[in-house]
């Protein structure tokens, strides 16, 4: 019994561990920069609402990028070859067409504001989580006798009939 | 039949309108016949919106090219499946399909509790009413879908016209999974109108105990599931038509979506900090309050303008009518809670904090950033043409940002939480329940590490893929080992035995199992490829392992399009493997619209995604865009699974869930026998 659970365990450990052995690893035709910088820049043909990478045209004649989206990737790798960095060939693209080039807003001037509001949102919720568990540990600890010490395990009378109830509610449904 | 239609909608206002003004009055009254009356308007109301519906459908399939929303989504080649499907495929229909689906569910909310709960029934009533009220309204004064054609006479007279054909209907909707994605999706927002009843009735009737979240729990977990199956289905519908690689771009639309699927679940989650615990019942309150403005807030950024979208209808100045509409109920929620706040008073406080509760805290909490942050980077293009003048666009990038990490925290959150007993946790429990699936998760991190996967993320999320199916399988295997041990049946019986004899709590893991499935899927996207080449007959292009063949092309008129179809062999090792014929298919209809069909072959490993981009403008030879996407199929087969633990999860259990002693009524400060502390102690895992 005991072998057999082992295996059944040093099995699904195995099987677990090599999943990600399937996944193939990656090459392409376009520069992986020309991928890397298309992706943080949109296409500016005016009609698609995708990245200059990722551009195609949903239910126009010609699925896949159009001549805005391939020239802006040949422009990224004729810059890098020249030995501009990503940001400075971004900043290229914005001087031509204007900050709507940024696929995500940029970390600076107004548009901070959407990088920060995600961060402001989570610290001000984990502190209103933990204020709320603190607070109800004080409430919790007050209501508990101090001279009971397992007080805590108990089970209430109205926590045993809310089981009740809950049971009596599931095996009627 | 298109006047019949008009009365029929009309009649439903005006039905809706006495079910609403009536049943206030009901309840103001007590009076009993008012109450009935009130109800059965409520019924009408639904019935005529059918009827309503069903003369829309057949002016569709009697090609009536006299109304103009039938001229304008169809035409006489469409097939009959997308007669059906052109309903909603354009504003007004979509708006009348909205009240369809809604009047489904409140004609079955009047029905199955008519003799039933009759304190809170007058109240969840009205709400269902009010809000048949405002779709009816659009549907009969702002946006009708039986407006008929006419032109002016020479004298100025207007008279009927009618049209020989229609213009047809949207390409990219012309696509099987069409038919059943909208009306997914439409359910899940339709059915998150049940709950927001139930919740504002109860809190209006200041109706007693947690009643309205037992009443409730069904018609949440069906909307639930209907979400999410319109979630997955339209990415699988992107993915396989739209030609892109991709299953999700962070489109408004497809935002819009996933914000009340987000508030959804963590509804579902804190639900149950209320039925055990008495515990977050304003929170609960307003997380229903939250989910069905998010409902609405879909549909009006849909259809409003307000962002831009591949997926959105027309610009119309409908979206006043959603923000006044937004803007009550908020109103009325608030007012009824600031009047009712004492109902919801807390009952129990937190013993510990690590226990179950603070983890629902926690998974509540990484819900709602989620929630909140792709709201306000899906509007914060329009806050930042507002504030600077300046349209700064948020695309996938920022999303993917964002909500990677949220996610990921989610999915640690999936495996820790049912390994948390209720109230506290003890530091040996922590140690028997988190040892194994530790040591899962960090062989399979370091398995992938080692194998030379850099992507931080992706490794991440394998790791904990396995930390959670570990800790899933492991609460399977430890029940139904007990079970085994009475009856000495087989490990998998005693499994769907266990599963049976409490569905929630096991239906939910099996949705964890499926949603494990989806991550894994997701992860896969670190690592897709694509190549693209314009090729002539005999051409070869090479992807990962595959080579793929052009041997030529052919044209085929089909009854609605005519479709250009590329012949692709796909080899491996040079051995042939099979052939794939990706296609573009040009449209009849005024529109002449374009139209992709993916070739996919796909593998638990890896997609092949084929597509026929079109002919290249320069050499007018084909163009053929090949993607290799790994891990995708663990997508959809992670819905199917999550599917089936909802519907799992909807079936009552077979067996009693804890066995009481009736007559035992335990004294303050006394430990109760170990047999009931055991069975009551609320260790039960996620039920």
């Amino acid at each position: 019994m005991t072998k057999h659970r082992t295996l059944v365990a040093t099995l699904a450990l195995l099987g677990m561990a090599t999943l990600p052995l399937i996944v193939p690893a990656g090459a392409e035709q376009f520069s992986e920069r020309a991928k890397r910088v298309g992706s943080q820049v949109n296409c500016m043909c005016g009609s698609c609402n995708m990245t200059a990478a990722g551009c195609s045209h949903p239910g126009g004649e010609f699925s896949g990028p159009c001549p805005a989206a391939k020239a802006m990737l040949q422009e990224i790798d004729q810059r890098g070859d020249k030995g501009e960095t990503d940001e400075q060939i971004i900043q290229a693209f914005v001087k031509q067409f204007g900050s709507t080039v940024y696929a995500e807003p940029p970390k600076s001037g107004f548009s901070l504001v959407a990088w920060v509001m995600p961060t402001g949102y989570l610290v001000l919720g984990t502190l209103l989580v933990i204020l709320v568990i603190s607070r109800w540990l004080k409430k919790n600890a007050s209501e508990v006798p101090a001279s009971s010490g397992a007080a805590a395990k108990v089970i209430s009378p109205e926590l045993l009939e809310r089981a009740r109830k809950l049971a009596e509610q599931e095996t009627k449904e | 039949m298109d006047v019949f239609g008009s009365f029929a909608l009309l009649l439903a206002f005006v039905c809706a309108v006495f079910a609403f003004g009536g049943g206030i009055a009901a309840i103001l009254t007590r009076h009993p016949l008012l109450i009935k009356s009130a109800r059965q308007a409520g019924m009408a109301t639904c019935g005529l919106i059918f009827l309503a519906t069903f003369s829309l459908e057949y002016l569709f399939f009697t090609d009536n090219f006299s109304v103009a929303y039938v001229v304008s989504h169809s035409n006489r080649d469409l097939s009959a499946l997308y007669k059906i499907t052109a309903l909603w495929s354009g504003m007004e229909g979509s708006l009348l399909f909205w009240s369809f689906l809604l009047a489904i569910y409140v004609l079955s909310v009047l029905i199955t509790y008519r003799n039933k709960n009759g304190e809170l029934m007058p109240y969840v009533g009205v709400v269902m009413a009010g809000v048949q009220l405002f779709f009816l309204m659009l549907n009969n004064f702002v946006e009708s879908p039986f407006k008929v054609l006419a032109s002016s006479g020479a004298d100025g007279v207007m008279s009927f016209v009618s049209r020989a054909d229609g213009n047809g209907l949207n390409a990219l909707l012309q696509y099987p999974e069409m038919a059943i994605h909208p009306p997914n999706l439409y359910s899940g927002y339709t059915g998150f109108t049940i709950p927001f009843a139930f919740a504002l009735g109860a809190l209006l009737a200041r109706y007693p105990g947690e009643k309205w979240i037992h009443l409730t729990r069904k018609w949440t977990m069906i909307a639930w599931m209907f979400q999410s199956c319109g979630i997955l289905l339209g990415a699988h519908w992107a993915y396989a038509v739209l030609g892109w690689g991709g299953y999700w771009g962070w489109d408004p639309v497809e935002n819009a979506s996933l914000l009340p699927w987000l508030t959804g679940t963590a509804f579902l989650h804190s639900v149950m900090m209320q039925e055990k615990r008495g515990m977050m019942k304003v929170w609960n309150v307003w997380l229903v309050f939250t989910t069905f403005l998010l409902c609405i807030m879909g549909t009006f950024l849909t259809r409003s303008g307000v962002v831009q979208s591949v997926h959105a209808f027309a610009q119309s100045n409908i979206g006043s009518w959603f923000v006044a509409f937004m803007g009550i109920t908020l109103a009325v929620c608030f007012v009824a809670y600031v009047k009712n706040s004492d109902y919801l008073k807390t009952e129990n406080h937190l013993d510990s904090m690590i226990s179950r509760e603070s983890s629902f805290l926690f998974n509540n909490l990484l819900f709602l950033w989620a929630c909140i942050s792709v709201l306000s980077g899906t509007l914060f293009p329009v806050f930042s043409e507002w504030f600077t003048g300046n349209r700064i666009s948020v695309g996938a990038p920022y999303f993917n940002r964002v909500n990677i990490p949220v996610g990921l925290l989610i999915l640690f959150l999936t495996g820790v939480g049912p390994l948390l007993a209720w109230r506290k946790t003890s530091t040996e429990s922590l140690k028997k329940n988190f040892g194994w699936p530790l040591l899962v998760g960090v062989v399979a991190g370091a398995t992938t590490f080692a194998l030379g996967f850099r992507d931080f993320f992706s490794v991440t999320c394998w790791t904990l893929c396995a930390f959670v199916a570990a800790t899933i399988l492991l609460e399977f295997y430890r029940g139904a080992k007990v079970i085994r041990s009475r009856s000495g049946a087989s490990y998998p019986a005693c499994a769907v035995d266990l599963t049976m004899r409490n569905t929630r709590r096991y239906g939910g893991y099996i949705i964890h199992m499926g949603m494990v499935f989806v991550f894994i899927g997701l992860a896969g996207a670190a690592f897709n490829r694509d190549v693209q080449k314009s090729m002539r007959a005999g051409d070869t292009m090479q992807i990962g392992p595959y080579t793929l063949l052009l041997q030529g092309g052919d044209t085929n008129a089909e009854h609605n399009y005519t479709a250009q179809r590329m012949n692709v062999e796909v080899l491996r090792a040079n051995k042939p493997m099979m052939m794939l014929f990706p296609e573009k298919r040009r449209f009849a209809g005024n529109n002449q619209e374009n139209g992709t069909m993916v070739a996919i072959y796909s593998t638990w490993k890896e997609d092949l995604y084929v597509v026929f981009a079109g002919t290249d403008p320069e050499t007018r030879e084909p163009v053929i865009h090949a993607f290799l996407n790994p891990l995708v199929k663990w997508i959809w087969f992670g819905g199917v699974v999550v599917v089936f633990g909802t519907i799992l999860a909807l079936l009552p259990n077979r067996r009693s869930v804890l066995v009481l002693a009736p007559s035992q009524q335990p004294v303050a400060g006394q430990p109760l026998p170990h047999a009931v502390t055991t069975q009551v102690a609320l260790r039960e895992g996620h039920d």
